[in-house]
Order: C-alpha cells, then structure tokens, then sequence
C-alpha cells in the first residue's frame, strides 16, 4: 500500500473534520476521496502532504512514517483547486521551480521542463506569464509543477473544481489519459460523483469525518453500504419500501405481474433524451422514475395515466428508512 | 458610472484643483521660487555651508538607517500579522498604528524618559558601556524609526492578504524550505508593496522634525538634521538658506515619487 492512514483525528475547535480514519491507499492507481463540502476529504488530502496537521493518528508514505515530516520532505506533488501558480514567475520557470530547489543540473532542468510541458500540451506558452493562460491551461501548469519533481503520491484539491462544465470533463479524461501514462500513485478530492464514477479506479466515500465506503467505482454502485453511499452515487427513490434508482423501475400500463405497485403519473418532466415521472401510488408515495423519450413514448404515457410499477430485473435494491434518505 | 451633469463634473474639478492648488502646489512652488529667485547662487551659498551640509550628510545617514531596520522589521511583523495567529495579535496590529496618531513630540519625550543618560530606564546603563543613545544618532534614529513603522506594514499587510497562502504552501509541497519559500515566493509577490512602503518611510524619515528634535537636543554641526536647520535658518533670518535646504528636501521626495513611478510595471495596480 502506497499511503496508509491509522486513527487520524482533527478537530477545527468545535468541528470535527476527521474522526478516527483509517484508510489504505493502494500503489500506482488513481482514487478518488468522493463526499460533501464540509466532510473532511480536503482536511484528509491536506495532512497527507503535510499542509495541515492531525490531531492524533499517524500518516505512512510507501512505507515511511511520515507523520512529522515537513511538507518538504514528503515528495508528495499537490495540485490546489485555484491552481496557486507562481504569478510572477513564467509556465516555464513554474513547472521549473521544484527542480531548482533541488538543485539539479541546468540541462536537466530544461529538458526536463520542455518533456513535461509536452506532455501538459503548454509547450508554445513556455514563455508566457500564467495570467495569460486559461483557467484549464493553468491548472495542467500546476499538474506539470508538480510531477515535475517526481513525487511519490501526487494529491489534487478539486483539481477541477473552478472550471466550467466542459473544461471540467475534457481534463477530467484527460487526467485519466495521464494517469495511464505516468504511473504514478494519484489520490484527488471531489464532491462531483460522476467525476469520481468516471476516473477513479478506487472510491473512498467520507462523510461527516468518517470513511463509509471503500471500493471500485462498480462495488460502490452496486452494493452500497448503506443509504447515504447509495443516495450520494445517484438519485435514490423508494419503491414498496426499498430504495432504488429511478431509472431501475419498469414501468407498464397493465399490471403484468403480481407485486406491481399501482398509481398514477402526476408529472411528466422532458429533458433531452430522458423522461422523469413522478408516479403518484395508491399507498400515497411518490416514486421518481427515469426512462428513455423512445420508451416513454412507445409505451404512451401521458399525465394523469394509470401505470404499474416494479423493480427492474437486477436493480440495486436496498431495504430503506426514509429519514436517513435526505443527504 | 454614474452619469454627473456638466456643471456638477467643472465643479467637483475646480473645487479638487483648488483645494490642491492652495494647500500643495502653490505653497511648494513659491519655495522653490525663493530658491531660485538669485539664480542658483542661493543654491550654492547653501551647499557650501557646512552647517547645512553636515545636517544633509546627518539626516541622509539617520533615513537610511531608519528604513533599513523598519524595512526588516516591517516585512517580518506583516508576515507574523498575516500568516500567523497568537494571543495579542489585535493589540499588536492596534500598536503598530500607534505612531501614526501620537504626535512626535510626544514620541521624542518617551524616548527621553526611557534612555536618557542621567535618569532613563535604561539610559544611564548604556551609558556606562560608553555608548549614548540620547542626544546622538543611535536615538535619533529610533525616533525617525517610531514615526516611520507602521508606513511599510500597512503597505505590505494588505497585499500579503490578497495573494493568500496558495503559492507559499505550493512552494513548500515542490520542497522548498521556509527561507527559500521566501526569497522565491514571498518576497517577489509582494516587492511593489515593498517599494512603496520603503519610499513613502524615506520620505517621511527625511521629513521627521519633532521626535527627532527632542531627542538629538539640536546640537549645531553634531546632531542637527536637515529640518532642524531649516528651523534654526529660519529663526536666525537667513531666509534663503531656510529656503534653499526646504528646496532640497522637496526635491528628494518628488524624485523618490517619480522614480516609482517609473520603476512600477505598468499592468500592476
């Protein structure tokens, strides 16, 4: 395991951000730390560089205990969400900077620096101050800084938390491109769950200082280990009792087969390609169901029609209590 | 913006120039006018006084000292105002503007009662070690240090809070120690700041009159700077050289502005 995390604690007075993690994140693959604002995983990335400190609890990197090491002396490279580039500096002596501290040849440095600027596609802006960049040119800057330094773990803030929606999806793959290049261990901070979904090759879920989930992208979504995994992945509904995905129910205009709930469609929602019922039910629940324009339309339903509602076949389906539902 | 009628806008420009004109330029210009009224002979008399040159040499000496250690001593109380959080901190922050409501004449009077040679906390201490802070130049320039202290802080303070901590803790994340993350981050990002804080504390330093008057006690040749002259010029009714060393003194201070002016790149606010 590249980075090991044992009782970690941290308070900010009264609040708790971290309590009692415990977490192993696994050599040369890309996890995501996935959670709501407030829920410790930026606190979590923040004491693995050293740029914050625990409470209590220790922090290894590739075996070494680094728990009182100085943010210098970890390698760790740090991507932060409002990228933190070097103003005055050029995109050339930025991605530099770290191997001048270090102290390394001129050439190196240069050859080093071009190689890298290649690989972020900046190499025509070399020259250019970072207040010329775009917001998605500056933040592939920063990601060149830091694995300029060969660094053991490379730790990004919401790397693409300040970007608008489609900058934010072309580095998103982007970042996975790279990944698979470089190699090297990459753990990044989002609350954006189809970012994570999307990326990563592990989840860690943190919520309220705590780890609820460990596993791959698939694991998460199709066994949740409880409600609040399960409604953060996706939209939850219930049906009959359970939770599942609106896009789970099947939907039929006669009741086919024993166990379908009855109810009516109260509201019927265009977007695109896809059509959101609110399916009002004899019990008095209203169930959210997603399907396709195509099918919705093949099966004719309208407002105010009668349908009979089931779980679709191999549905994640979960026994639920409401009341923890709201998250 | 908000649209201003044509005669409200000549207005607020007559009253704006006005106010200038009779509180600034005109009073500076007719020094200068003074100065110049015999040609440069007016100048030269005064250059080639000794008593002015002295004060000249005296008062550049005690500047320089004064922004050299309020430079140190700023940037790293700006640093410690903003990066860090201590007990004492507002009371800290609420001192260091002391100086820019205490009249200088007060601030002198402390120091006297803290370092004088006979009666002082301190003073008769120092003394005995064969050094004199009161009525030479080491209490001088603490005096020009006090009024000066808080011009290179509030300069630095604000910037240092604008560009954040970001690009310190990138710096140390790519292994730079603190020093390093200094030099390279730090300093660089807030260098304009700086530049003024340092200028606007050399022109106030030259300037200093009252702290600097009581402490130095205004001995003639030894511990009269460039202001105390203009006063003693003056009281003796040698007009021109009260004149010529006031000229002096203004024309330092519009070159320090001016070369900032150009110094300062032009895309930077």
């Amino acid at each position: 395991m590249s980075i090991d995390i044992t009782g970690l604690n941290k308070t900010f007075g009264d609040f708790v951000a971290l309590d009692d993690v415990n977490v192993s994140l696994p050599t040369g693959q890309l996890t995501a730390l996935l959670g709501p604002s407030g829920g410790g995983k930026s606190t979590l990335l923040r004491i693995i560089a050293g740029l914050d400190t625990a409470d209590s609890g220790t922090v290894s990197i590739e075996g070494v205990d680094a728990t009182k090491l100085p943010p210098q002396k970890r390698n760790v490279g740090f991507v932060f969400q409002h990228y933190a580039v070097f103003k005055h500096m050029t995109v050339a002596k930025n991605v530099a900077f770290g191997l001048e501290i270090r102290k390394r040849p001129k050439e190196e440095i240069a050859a080093r620096v071009d190689e890298l600027l290649k690989l972020v596609h900046l190499s025509q802006f070399s020259h250019r101050l970072p207040s010329q960049l775009s917001g998605g040119q500056r933040q592939r800057m920063a990601l060149a800084r830091a694995l300029a330094v060969e660094p053991t773990v490379l730790l990004l803030d919401e790397p693409f938390g300040a970007l608008d929606a489609k900058v934010r999806k072309e580095l998103r793959e982007w970042l996975r491109r790279l990944h698979d290049e470089v190699a090297v261990t990459t753990v990044f901070v989002t609350h954006d769950q189809e970012e994570a979904l999307e990326v990563a090759d592990e989840i860690v879920v943190i919520n309220e200082g705590r780890v609820e989930q460990v596993g791959s992208p698939d694991e998460l979504y199709d066994q949740p280990a409880n409600d609040f995994v399960m409604s953060f992945l996706g939209e939850v509904t219930t049906l009959g009792g359970a939770s599942l995905r609106p896009h789970d129910i099947e939907v039929a205009t006669a009741p086919h087969s024993a166990g379908a709930v009855e109810g009516s469609i109260s509201r019927m929602l265009r977007i695109g390609f896809e059509v959101r019922l609110t399916v009002l039910t004899v019990d008095g629940d209203e169930v959210a169901v997603v399907l396709t324009r195509t099918h919705a339309r093949s099966l004719g339903l309208t407002e105010g029609a009668t349908v009979w509602l089931t779980p679709a076949n191999g549905a994640t389906v979960i026994p639920s209590m409401r009341a923890s539902l709201a998250g | 913006m908000v649209d201003v009628s044509t005669p409200t806008k000549w207005a607020l420009r007559i009253l704006a120039l006005g106010y200038i004109f009779f509180l600034v330029a005109w009073p500076v210009a007719l020094v200068v006018r003074e100065t110049f009224s015999d040609g440069l002979t007016t100048l030269t008399d005064a250059l080639s006084d000794d008593q002015v040159t002295g004060a000249l040499q005296l008062t550049l000496m005690i500047a320089v000292w004064a922004v050299v250690i309020n430079l140190v001593f700023g940037v790293s109380i700006s640093l410690l105002l903003v990066r860090y959080e201590f007990p004492g901190k507002r009371v800290l922050s609420a001192l260091i503007d002391l100086p820019l409501s205490v009249s200088p004449v007060v601030v002198g009077l402390a120091l006297l009662l803290v370092y004088n040679g006979r009666s002082g906390w301190f003073g008769p201490g120092i003394e005995s070690t064969g050094y004199r802070v009161i009525f030479d130049s080491p209490g001088m320039i603490m005096a020009t240090c006090f009024v000066a202290l808080p011009l290179i802080i509030r300069e630095v303070v604000p910037v240092l809070h604008e560009i954040g901590d970001d690009q310190e803790q990138a710096a140390r994340s790519l292994g730079a120690n603190a020093p390093q993350t200094f030099w390279r981050i730090t300093l660089p990002s807030i260098k304009w700041a700086v530049v003024y804080g340092v200028v606007l504390s050399l022109a106030r330093s030259l300037g200093e009159f009252g702290a600097v008057k009581i402490v130095s006690g205004n001995i003639t040749g030894r511990t009269q700077t460039a202001t105390l002259v203009v006063e003693a010029k003056y009281q003796n009714f040698q007009q021109s050289e009260a004149y010529a060393t006031s000229f002096l003194l203004i024309f330092v201070s519009i070159a320090c502005l001016i070369v900032v002016a150009f110094l300062r790149p032009k895309n930077e606010a």
